[in-house]
């Protein structure tokens, strides 16, 4: 968001920003109430589970309902081996991998079909997730679900249960967030970009659709593990009802709301998640599901990019008031040579029609 | 008796300018063709006649301005455009895009006997007549994509860059067939075409375009004659 | 042997349900090309829109027709309004649209009649009658007619008539349908509707054996979605046979297969799906489409 030049160009400006911003957000957790800092910790958590989505719908364009069976697996995991008191470096990294491993199993065969195909299949991981989540009851409690209390504030450290979960999903998503940003923007990045926008031009330029739609499906599934992790640190119990099909429905909303493949529109979307139940429980808890619906629909038709694009379009807009639009529109007309037009010539018409995603 | 009058059309993708005052005439029955590179606005030309570009100045089609009517009413009235790249219906066999073609028609037997007469015109469609379009050649689908455009028994054909991807004697023998479906049907025709060549053994007279401008107009064998058209156009 | 010849039966019974949403799914998806995942929401409204009816003192077969009637108004009304939009733009847009929808109208049906379950009349009798030794309950056996007759009315529909060829065109290639003076957005607007109306058919098939609540269909959805894929997406016919197929290899299978179980038995027709697929990636009866670049 700050694309004006100069001043924020400059390596020590932006490296200062970020420091202070570091810090700032460190400081959070002291300084805020234990309810507040609870809300933050599950609004960090499910903004994992949508980067997690992000990935794979947003930068790849596949769309997936099975988001909510990672993060389901990854606090599965997590609380069956922090009640068995393995070691929290070994919990962290089997509640990451066995979703990753789940995930690519499943990308292996979904990314053969192609088209929706990715979207009605992962849509049966949250329907047979549930009754096997109960059926596994020797290591998921059953309908009872698990509970594990491992992530209380060391003696050490001073702090309270909530400033400590805080600081954990602050480190722990911070450093997801930071590795998928890289990962966005890189090669791999690029290469998403392009299967996403056409999959024959991919292939053409040696890029595999399958082999890129897989990594971006087992890439959100391990990132879906770190969010389940996360919610085992942060709420402490998980039971089938963790990764229900209507969770499921609400993360893709959730992407889609604060901005699809966009980073800052994951933390959105985690926000989302997390405060827009709680709000429309204040009004009638009937109406949450009929407002989400409605919200998401609005978004689409009205704010395609989500909440992110919300800044960006509002400056068009004031932009486009002011009286300079219309020059702007002759000169490019006036102005375009010969080659514009015969690019332009072959671009398809009567359209009209937005994408419904930008970028 | 004039059918189809161009005045000064204008027509816009986004901000760019791609027409930019094409004038041109149609006669009853006869046939004109657009020539031009890449790029100089003839698909675009026939794009907003059919109404699938929203297009300025005038339009005019039996006398009444057209601009501004769906494609489906363009369609009713009796238009038929062949779009580039031929517009087939891939997973329909060859009969059922004769059958979609003749969407609008009521008469049964005249569709029938107009498949018949399709079918004795393209040889080929009636060897892959049960088979899906998308099995078919390159120029079989280009016959196809003609074959469904007078299956609508139009007033005027709007035809796309025929020979594109194909062969040259393969893009030959469909423009021969095309010309005798107008000898054999009188149905007016406006051609765009890269290839000059073929373009002469169709129309009557043609206009080239530049940058969405007409720079020359003719009879076939007034721009036959020409240096620069034969230069520019018909290779040597 | 009794046991059997009961479970094969009950299970066409139920995969007869799966397969009218499927039907209408592919329908949507034979006029416009997308997946609409909001069919089952669709059809739990339209089964709420009949019991109201029949709760305002109507025979059931009445408020079963005038419901079919209101969704097809419905159906072509949301094509219109919602789908219009998004439907020649990015195909996975036009999911999450659709999957928008389904929440939406699933908290509609929440919002006006809460999630409380309602009792809905079964259109037919429970009695059993014996067929070799198994007893089956006329609902399964009426259950299943009804869906053999949409299924030829579709495929009739389809195959043999201008209407179905018109939608078929349209879904592979609206810009020339139109120029062929095809008029694309009424079309739409008709394979919506009837999809809807076919909607309708289901919920009222399965209400009285799951009760209505809004969330009624979920299940449904993914055996009728699992089922579509099976089918190879485009055929009618061969939609309706993977559906049976899988509505009789489930009920088997919970009885055969000792870890699946009655609990488990959703995930049978995604481990069907799984395996037909990695051996014929165009499904059972669907036709390789060869995508030329």
């Amino acid at each position: 968001m700050f694309r004006s030049p100069g001043l924020f160009s400059r390596a020590w400006v932006r490296r200062a920003i970020t420091a202070i911003a570091v810090i700032a957000v460190l400081a959070v957790p002291l300084g805020f109430d234990e309810y507040t800092n609870q809300n933050l910790a599950r609004i960090g958590v499910f903004a994992v589970a949508v980067l997690g989505l992000n990935v794979v719908m947003g930068y790849t364009g596949q769309v997936s309902l099975g988001q909510i069976f990672f993060v389901g697996v990854g606090a599965y995991v997590t609380a069956y081996g922090a009640t068995h008191g393995w070691n929290i470096g070994v919990v962290l990294v089997a509640s990451i991998l066995i979703p990753g491993v789940i995930g690519l199993l499943v990308a292996l065969a979904a990314a053969r079909l192609g088209g929706l195909a990715i979207a009605m299949l992962t849509l049966a991981l949250p329907i047979v997730g549930v009754p096997l989540a109960k059926r596994l009851s020797d290591y998921t409690g059953g309908s009872q679900g698990l509970s594990s209390a491992f992530s209380s504030a060391p003696e050490w450290s001073g702090l309270y249960n909530d400033q400590w979960q805080l600081y954990v999903v602050l480190v722990v998503g911070g450093a997801v967030f930071l590795l998928t940003r890289n990962l966005v923007r890189g090669k791999y990045g690029r290469a998403f970009a392009i299967v996403k926008s056409n999959e024959a031009v991919a292939a053409s330029m040696g890029i595999s659709p399958y082999r890129y739609k897989v990594l971006a499906f087992t890439v959100a599934s391990l990132i879906g593990g770190v969010s389940g992790f996360l919610y085992m640190a942060v709420v402490q119990f998980t039971s089938p009802e963790t990764l229900s099909l209507g969770h499921s429905v609400t993360l893709l909303a959730s992407m889609v709301i604060g901005g699809s493949a966009s980073i800052v529109g994951s933390l959105l979307g985690g926000a989302y998640y997390v405060l827009a139940p709680q709000l429309a429980n204040h009004v009638d808890p009937n109406t949450t599901e009929l407002l989400q619906g409605a919200l998401l629909l609005l978004v689409l038709f009205l704010l395609p990019g989500g909440l992110v694009s919300l800044p960006r379009v509002i400056a068009r807009k004031l932009r486009r008031n002011r009286p300079t639009g219309g020059a702007d529109r002759q000169q490019s007309s006036s102005g375009a040579p010969a080659r514009g037009r015969k690019a332009v010539e072959e671009a398809p018409t009567m359209s009209g029609i937005p994408t419904g995603r930008p970028e | 008796m004039t059918l189809l009058e161009l005045q000064s059309v204008t027509a816009f993708y986004g901000p760019v300018q791609v027409l930019d005052g094409v004038s041109l005439s149609v006669p009853e029955g006869g046939a004109v063709g657009i020539l031009g590179a890449n790029g100089a606005g003839k698909t675009t030309t026939l794009r907003s006649i059919s109404g699938t570009v929203r297009a300025g100045g005038r339009i005019l089609y039996d006398g009444a301005d057209i601009r501004g009517k769906r494609p489906e009413q363009v369609a009713a009235m009796g238009i038929a455009h062949v779009p580039e790249g031929r517009g087939g219906f891939g997973a329909l066999t060859v009969r059922e895009n004769l059958r979609i073609g003749a969407y609008l028609r009521r008469d049964r037997k005249g569709v029938e006997s107009d498949i018949e007469f399709v079918l004795e015109l393209f040889p080929n469609l009636r060897e892959r007549y049960k088979s899906h379009a998308s099995a078919l050649s390159g120029g079989e689908q280009q016959m196809l994509a003609v074959g469904r455009a007078f299956m609508a028994k139009p007033r005027l054909l709007l035809l796309d860059e025929a020979s594109l991807g194909l062969a040259p004697s393969t893009a030959m023998t469909v423009y021969d067939a095309i010309a005798k479906l107008r000898r054999e049907s009188g149905i007016a025709m406006l051609v765009v075409e890269q290839n000059a060549n073929l373009a002469f053994r169709l129309v009557d007279s043609a206009t080239v375009l530049e940058t969405g401008r007409n720079v020359l107009s003719g009879t076939s064998a007034e721009l036959k004659g020409m240096d620069e058209i034969r230069r520019a156009y018909l290779g040597g | 042997m009794g046991q059997f010849i009961q479970l094969v039966v009950d299970g066409l019974s139920n995969g007869s349900i799966y397969a009218v949403l499927a039907l209408a799914i592919v329908l949507v998806n034979q006029a416009t090309g997308l997946i609409n995942f909001a069919q089952g929401g669709m059809a739990v409204f339209s089964a709420y829109i009949t019991w109201l009816l029949t709760e305002h003192g109507l025979s059931l077969i009445l408020a079963i027709l005038l419901s079919v009637l209101a969704s097809f108004v419905l159906g072509a009304l949301v094509e219109r309004l919602v789908m219009r939009r998004f439907e020649r733009g990015d195909p996975d847009t036009a999911v999450v649209v659709t999957i928008g929808l389904l929440t939406l109208i699933t908290g509609i049906c929440g919002w006006l009649w809460t999630y409380n379950n309602q009792q809905f009349r079964s259109l037919f009798s429970l009695t059993t009658v014996s067929i070799f030794g198994a007893a089956v309950s006329i609902r399964s056996i009426g259950t299943f007619a009804v869906i053999a007759v949409i299924m030829l009315f579709l495929q009739a529909l389809f195959l043999g008539t201008k209407f179905g060829l018109a939608l078929r065109a349209v879904a592979i290639n609206p810009k020339s349908a139109a120029l062929s003076g095809l008029p694309v957005g009424r079309l739409l607007m008709a394979g919506w509707g009837l999809a809807a109306a076919l909607g309708a058919v289901a919920g009222a098939l399965v209400a009285p054996q799951l009760t209505l609540t809004p969330g009624m269909m979920d299940t449904a959805l993914v055996y009728a979605l699992a089922a579509v894929i099976l089918g190879g997406q485009s055929s009618p016919v061969g939609v309706v046979v993977a559906a049976w197929l899988i509505g009789v290899v489930e009920n088997l299978a919970a009885v055969y297969v000792h870890f699946i179980g009655y609990d488990l038995k959703v995930a049978v027709p995604f481990i069907l799906t799984f395996v037909v697929l990695v051996v014929r990636p165009q499904g059972l009866f669907g036709r390789k489409v060869v995508a030329r670049v």
